[in-house]
């Protein structure tokens, strides 16, 4: 167990050094991240309708997946709905289930 | 019984606009039938699909909105199922969440009039105001559905 987690924490400092950046007297900062917010919180977009694909496109990416939630930031709830809003709209061809 | 529906069918490319009337007259009959009122009808014209359905690239959208209960969107789906031009067809029961929506719109403009006025402001929003002020924050433009549809 204690191995495990002296793994974990060196894959977690390894990524700091990696993303740091140095600063005037040499010191390791750690990096920048912008905290995600949930599109739909932001913007206070209350329905997420599977006929609008131009809200729905975004979270789409290429390969035609849906976006994680770890990476878009959205919360549970909107994912959820994201999720349904998505689904219907590849019933009805108005977004891809694959890219070819 | 009184529910609302969402309809969407897809209409094979080849259909031609008079079968396209015609499969509206027959949803409607079957409305009128089982005590339904169709509300709204959106033609969205021809689009290109997202996949290809057998031999389609596009297709014909057309919107429903009907008022009924639920033995009417079964002989509905029944009828779409059989239809040989419908290649896609999709249901869905919206007044349950469009009343979700409309609660939680009023919930927040409502906290939001009540932060306004303990902090000595006018309840609205005026025009001018704040770092957006030129924004209309309760705009809801995401819905002109003929441009919004396009990609």
């Amino acid at each position: 167990m204690n191995g495990k987690r002296s793994f974990g924490g060196g894959g977690r400092s390894k990524a700091g050094t990696q993303g740091g950046q140095q600063g005037k007297d040499g010191q390791r900062r750690p990096m920048f991240r912008r905290r995600k917010v949930c599109k739909f919180c932001a913007d206070k977009i209350d329905d997420i309708n599977y006929k609008d694909t131009k809200l729905l496109m975004p979270f789409v990416p290429e390969r035609a997946k849906i976006l994680p939630r770890r990476i878009s930031g959205t919360c549970a709830m909107h994912q959820r709905k994201l999720r349904t809003a998505i689904m219907r709209a590849r019933q009805l061809a108005l977004i891809p289930y694959t890219a070819e | 019984m009184n529910r609302k529906y969402e309809l969407v069918y897809v209409v094979s490319p080849d259909a031609t606009d008079a079968q396209i009337a015609d499969l509206h007259t027959q949803v409607e009959q079957i409305a009128q039938r089982l005590s339904g009122v169709i509300e709204k009808t959106d033609n969205w014209g021809r689009r290109k699909l997202a996949y290809e359905i057998g031999p389609h690239k596009e297709a014909t959208y057309v919107l429903e909105t009907i008022n009924g209960g639920g033995e009417l969107m079964k002989e509905i789906d029944r009828r779409l199922k059989v239809s040989d031009l419908v290649i896609r067809h999709l249901i869905v029961r919206i007044d349950e969440e469009q009343s979700v929506v409309d609660r939680t719109r009023t919930k927040r403009t409502e906290a939001s009039r009540r932060r306004r006025v303990a902090r000595g402001l006018p309840p609205d929003r005026q025009p001018g105001e704040g770092q957006r002020g030129d924004i209309d924050d309760d705009r809801d433009d995401r819905f002109e559905l003929p441009e919004g549809l396009e990609r």
